[in-house]
């Protein structure tokens, strides 16, 4: 059936069972203004909270703490530069601690940046033109992570300007490692508003059915249900397209409000925070994709679940329950990092979920570091995976008991 | 010569519920319907009506034993049966988003019927059924007898062959069955349709029904004319004669 449908597309039958799901759908008022407003509402909260973010680490100056443990003549010209441009790097207050004070605060968890010049700093670049910097970062803190990134920057342009071929490698360690921001949260809204997105028309087209009993009605026409199934799942996709659209333009609200927020800013760090924060345009085809495909996994999801519920509030329910735990879990791992570093039995379980992929492809595109194989492999296991679970769906509705 | 449009041969339907417990929904039942006849599935509820259409029509698959409808193997050539029978389900839904109208022409465009021909026959059976009027109304500010009348509509808009109507009249008011009897009698009497009808109303068979079958508990205890069944079981109306087979009362306690 599936063959002959990608051979000969959808016949009159299958483009009319379409056409009144589409019409049924439209008609649903609330339906209709919650798959407008979702997305619109989780990328204006991504706008106000980056807006605030942007705020907070371009105006606001943090205390930062520093140890000079070299005594050499490098990690004495770095640290003098940093005293001389406090201003410009943003820093109220250069406190200088010692290596087991910064330690302390550390382990405490009470400093929101500590930089060590360490001892043998000056000796390592002028034995091998190589050295290293330490910052411990509060990465929980938009202000210190920002402080952090302007020291970065600093220290680098400062050593490696005055010898070309010097390279200065900044070590990063988080005092918090299960706070990061920016697109993380983007992509954790991405991923909570589109799995819930089809819920509620995946439960009113099969469970909805049953419990109205217009099913049976439909279950007697001349159309297989694989073909009933099919024009359902094209209906439900069409519905997302919508929603897609409305995502799409919710981006476009999103990246306005960075710069609008950006705007008063030198134009420097304008351009620095609105390169960081926005969606590059070109990447909003790539989103819109992976946002279709997380819908159709969503969608092959409520199938299977709509087709063994009684009625759509327990098909609603079970099926919300199912998106969401996975979705909040691999959402919150986001947070700590890749969700690629978690290895084992639980490494395999977080990447067993569709959603996961739909991350890194995501984070992928949006940061920009994706290979087109690995933007592949994601697409692929998640289309992989609709596949499957629309066949158990297919199965379950050709069940005697669905109209039972 | 009698054209016989569906036949039974010791159909058996048995649904498990569990791993143990086996229900005998149809229990061997062998029965013929002609063509043009108004025929009434007579039974109290769980007697295996519906559960009869259902297999008639394809939704369940008999467990032993045989049915065609139009001459066909219900098991082997479901599209073409459904191609030409229709059904009103027992608690038959309505698409309430939909208009009176859209829910007809959509019904019809499932069946392939060309958009001009939808047309004219939803035309004609919302002229049928007193809806016209009221086309255009989204379905969902409808009465239940208002929805009822939109439902037998919608069974006939693809003019079946046959039509399977599971109690067409239940929940609608006295003048709208009426309606609806009347519509049944002229499908039979002047485009010689097979109607087969369950309900609890035993005047409406005695109406409407040239032939009646009463199943209880699965099993086909009596098929006949309703006066053949009353004189075969001396009862005085059909009534007496469903309560003497179902309940034991009456002509069998005679």
């Amino acid at each position: 059936m599936v063959v002959r449908l990608v051979r000969k597309g959808p016949d009159r039958k299958m483009i009319w069972l379409i056409k009144k799901e589409v019409k049924s759908l439209f008609r649903s008022r609330w339906l209709i203004f919650g798959l407008m407003v979702s997305p619109l509402f989780a990328w204006m909260f991504e706008g106000v909270f980056l807006s605030f973010v942007v705020a907070q680490t371009s105006a606001e100056p943090e205390t930062v703490y520093i140890t000079l443990d070299d005594e050499g003549i490098w990690g004495n010209t770095l640290y003098s530069a940093i005293e001389s441009e406090m201003d410009t790097l943003l820093i109220e207050q250069l406190l200088n601690v010692t290596r087991s004070d910064g330690e302390n605060m550390a382990a405490n968890r009470t400093l929101s940046v500590w930089v060590l010049i360490p001892e043998n700093f000056t000796q390592e670049l002028e034995a091998a033109n190589r050295s290293t910097l330490v910052v411990w970062v509060n990465t929980g803190n938009f202000r210190a992570t920002a402080a952090a990134q302007r020291i970065d920057a600093f220290a680098k342009q400062v050593i490696n300007e005055i010898v070309i071929i010097r390279d200065l490698r900044v070590d990063w360690y988080t005092i918090t490692p299960e706070a990061t921001y920016g697109h993380s949260l983007a992509v954790f809204l991405v991923m909570i508003v589109s799995v819930m997105a089809p819920s509620p028309y995946v439960g009113q087209s099969f469970a909805g059915e049953r419990e109205k009993h217009t099913l049976e009605a439909l279950l007697v026409v001349p159309m297989s249900r694989v073909s009933i199934l099919i024009a359902k799942l094209i209906a439900g996709l069409a519905l997302t397209m919508f929603y897609s659209v409305f995502t799409v333009i919710g981006i476009l609200i999103y990246n306005w409000s960075i710069v609008v927020r950006a705007a008063g800013l030198p134009p420097e760090v304008m351009d620095y925070y609105v390169n960081l924060y926005t969606v590059n345009s070109s990447a909003i085809p790539l989103i819109f994709f992976c946002q279709l495909l997380i819908l159709i996994c969503a969608i092959s999801i409520g199938i299977v679940v709509s087709s063994l519920a009684r009625d759509q509030a327990t098909a609603e329910s079970i099926n919300n329950l199912i998106l969401l735990i996975p979705t909040m879990m691999i959402g919150i791992l986001g947070f700590t990092g890749s969700i690629l570093q978690y290895g084992g039995v639980f490494g395999v379980f977080v990447l067993s979920i569709p959603f996961s992929h739909a991350i890194l492809f995501l984070n992928g595109v949006l940061s920009g570091v994706a290979t087109p194989a690995s933007l592949l492999g994601n697409v692929a296991y998640m289309l992989a995976f609709a596949v499957v679970f629309l066949i158990i769906g297919a199965k379950l509705f050709e069940r005697e008991a669905i109209i039972a | 010569m009698t054209d016989t449009v569906i036949r039974t041969e010791s159909l058996t339907k048995i649904f498990e519920e569990g791993k143990k417990r086996e229900v005998v929904a149809l229990d061997k039942v062998s029965l013929e319907i002609d063509r043009g006849e108004v025929f009434g599935l007579l039974g109290p509820n769980g007697a295996g009506k519906t559960t009869l259409i259902r297999v008639l029509i394809g939704l369940l698959t008999p467990t032993k034993g045989k049915a065609w409808v139009l001459g066909r193997d219900v098991t082997q050539d479901i599209d073409y049966i459904r191609e030409r029978v229709s059904l009103l389900p027992q608690e038959a839904g309505i698409y309430d988003r939909l208009t009176a109208r859209e829910n007809l022409v959509y019904y019809g465009g499932l069946y392939g019927i060309p958009d001009d021909d939808l047309r004219a026959r939803a035309d004609r059976l919302l002229d049928t059924v007193g809806l016209r009027e009221k086309e255009d109304y989204q379905v969902k500010g409808f009465s239940g007898g208002m929805k009822r009348k939109v439902l037998v509509a919608r069974a006939l808009i693809i003019e079946p062959e046959i039509v399977f109507m599971d109690e067409p009249t239940t929940g609608v008011d006295t003048i709208g069955a009426r309606v609806v009897r009347n519509v049944l009698k002229k499908l039979s009497s002047e485009q010689k349709r097979t109607i087969i009808l369950t309900t609890h109303d035993l005047n409406e068979v005695a109406e409407l029904c040239d032939r009646v079958g009463i199943l209880n508990d699965g099993n086909l205890v009596a098929v006949g004319k309703p006066s053949e069944l009353e004189e075969q079981f001396k009862a005085a109306d059909l009534e007496e004669v469903f309560m003497g087979l179902v309940t034991g009362e009456g002509v069998y306690e005679q």
